[in-house]
């Protein structure tokens, strides 16, 4: 009950400030399985895509939320449980690859403010080639790793230099997985019969453009290949309350929903995430 | 039938001419329905008609949500009144804003316009503090806001942002607030009537606009600047603005203006109106856009509102202002 009321509130709040218009080209809002996968630039992602979906498929739609950043405190966890029904998901695993070079096993090294806030965990400690090509742009800020996308630097390194780098790392990955394999959470939800939404590009974008999604959303397709992919492109969502500021702002944002795309017989992983993530940026201008 | 409507107390007289309207507007849009399921022989001229048909059915449509908006105003008092007005302020400067490119250095001085001078803008109107309320925006607002930004220290597009802001908080939040403060003029002899000077200034506004627009497509003329308005000319405006203030004289028995008062103001308010019309297509065509909304197609989601009040804003604090200083009240 309590729950409800917060939800039209938080409802009526969303929409009183972005408008959060819901705009179906390409697939009908239908209540089949889906996974929604978007661009993330915000938090408030997860509560413009809640806001813009319709209420018969809020109900049985269910985000996912990075547990370090939506359940740190006792009301944003009674909120992202009881009014979003989130799938919480751990991103320990990979949010401290990038920071540090020993990944500790142990939940979050404590960062409150998360440098890097992931709600979707990458598999790349599953992947130890992926490892390998990443490493280099790991090594870097966030930024840069979003500034190389377009020209696919990491071939030309990997041959020489990563390897003792990633030396140290990968035993230490190894043992990872079978302790708490991050896709889980969202295994069951699918599971179970519900809809979920992702956002594959695991941390939040600096600039307009997408970074490369990570490999969790290529492990669902093939794993549930019933379930229908819905790309996703949120709109300004963050000029609405931009990294550190408290109070948003009233601008209009709007989630456009595409045409579903599926995982062909034999698709190779990367040219598949280069596809899904053309799809959502395709969205941007109709 | 004037002696009947002399007879009733005022406020039975804007009661009458609610319902005037809405009558109007009923039998005009019955008739656009019927003229929906008329169909031509020849399919392009068919299509061309249908097409002609939804423009219309657009500008009926927002006829009937001003009315509505006026309507609802009206009824439920001033406070109420303004209020609705500082709602629809609060929507046009969303609509602005967001189309308006703005970077994380705006954030502080955005939350200033939008959650402290609108309210306290719109608080002054309510509480009728006029030399307060004519001065707040042009001259704190003007210095706060730039403070804000500067402090947020970001020097780029610094001007050019600011402008922005300012342009927005002065035509969506001080134009707009223009509106209510009419309802708290007091004539002499015109007590509990102010209602018929918003429906005079609104009605004389959306006339102008609608017959400079009718004219402009009929007679095909070269626009006098393509760059920023396809359908503007001279004579269509012209026509535009005579007819409209022509209509306002014609309705000076329900202001506290004799007809060639009614005349000059209608004039002010068609003029300055047209013309904010033409400066916003201005603004619309530097952001490469054709309209503040788009229905369905923008992806900012913007519906279009400020598409619909723009000249209002412009000829608001105008109207204001000129009569206010003429008849000294």
């Amino acid at each position: 009950m309590l729950a409800k009321l917060t939800g039209w509130l938080l409802l009526g709040i969303v929409r009183l400030l972005t408008g959060a218009q819901a705009r179906w080209y390409g697939c009908p809002p239908k209540a089949e399985q889906r996974i929604y996968f978007a661009n993330h630039q915000s938090h408030a992602d997860l509560v413009m895509i809640w806001a813009a979906l319709p209420e018969e498929l809020r109900s049985i739609t269910r985000p996912i939320a990075a547990r370090d950043y939506w359940a740190n405190t006792p009301v944003k966890r009674w909120i992202t449980t009881e009014v979003f029904n989130a799938v919480y998901v751990e991103r320990a695993a990979t949010g401290a690859a990038p920071v540090a070079p020993p990944p500790p096993v142990a939940p979050p090294p404590a960062a409150p403010i998360a440098p890097d806030e992931r709600i979707e965990p990458s598999m790349e400690p599953l992947l130890p080639i992926e490892t390998v090509a990443h490493a280099p742009a790991a090594e870097g800020p966030q930024e840069i790793q979003g500034q190389l996308d377009l020209p696919a630097p990491p071939p030309p390194p990997p041959p020489v230099a990563p390897p003792p780098v990633i030396e140290p790392e990968a035993p230490a990955a190894a043992p990872e997985p079978p302790a708490a394999d991050p896709l889980a959470p969202l295994i069951d939800a699918l599971r179970s019969g519900d809809s979920i939404i992702i956002f594959p590009e695991g941390t939040r974008g600096h600039t307009g453009e997408p970074q490369k999604f990570k490999s969790g959303l290529y492990a669902l397709a093939t794993m549930f290949p019933d379930v229908v992919l819905v790309p996703a492109w949120i709109d300004n969502v963050q000029r609405v309350m931009p990294k550190g500021e408290i109070v948003p702002v009233p601008i209009l944002c709007s989630v456009t929903f595409g045409a579903p795309i599926r995982a062909e017989d034999g698709e190779e992983r990367r040219p598949f995430l280069d596809r899904a993530r053309a799809a959502v940026i395709a969205l941007r201008d109709v | 039938m004037n002696q009947f409507l002399r007879s009733l107390s005022p406020t039975q007289q804007v009661a009458a001419l609610f319902l005037i309207v809405f009558g109007l507007l009923f039998i005009v849009s019955t008739a656009v329905f019927f003229l929906s399921f008329k169909e031509r022989r020849n399919p392009v001229h068919d299509e061309s008609w249908q097409a002609e048909l939804a423009h219309f059915r657009a500008l009926l449509g927002t006829t009937w949500f001003m009315v509505i908006v006026f309507w609802i105003g009206w009824a439920l008092g001033e406070t109420v009144a303004t209020v609705l007005f500082a709602l629809i302020a609060f929507f046009a400067l969303r609509e602005f804003i967001t189309l308006s490119p703005t970077r994380r250095g705006d954030h502080r001085s955005l939350i200033l316009a939008f959650f402290v001078v609108l309210p306290i803008q719109f608080w002054l109107v309510a509480t009728a503090r006029f030399d307060l309320f004519t001065v707040f925006i042009p001259v704190y607002v003007f210095l706060a806001i730039p403070v804000a930004s500067a402090l947020a220290n970001d020097p780029s597009h610094f001007l050019e942002r600011n402008a922005k802001l300012q342009w927005g908080i002065m035509v969506c939040v001080y134009g707009m607030s223009h509106v209510p403060a009419l309802l708290l003029l007091t004539f002499p002899g015109y007590e509990g009537k102010s209602a018929f000077l918003v429906f005079f200034l609104v009605f004389v506004v959306q006339t102008s606009v609608l017959v400079q627009h009718l004219i402009s497509r009929r007679m095909q003329r070269a626009p006098f600047a393509p760059n920023v308005s396809r359908s503007f000319n001279w004579t269509s405006w012209g026509v535009g603005i005579v007819v409209a203030s022509l209509v306002g004289a014609l309705f000076s028995f329900i202001t506290p203006f004799k007809f060639g008062q009614a005349l000059a103001v209608s004039i002010i308010a068609c003029v300055a109106g047209s013309m904010g019309h033409l400066v916003m297509k201005a603004l619309k065509r530097d952001r490469g856009i054709p309209n503040w909304g788009q229905k369905g197609v923008g992806v900012t989601g913007a519906n279009g509102l400020l598409d619909r009040v723009d000249a209002l804003c412009f000829a608001a604090p105008i109207f204001f202002h000129s009569i206010r200083w003429y008849f000294n009240v």
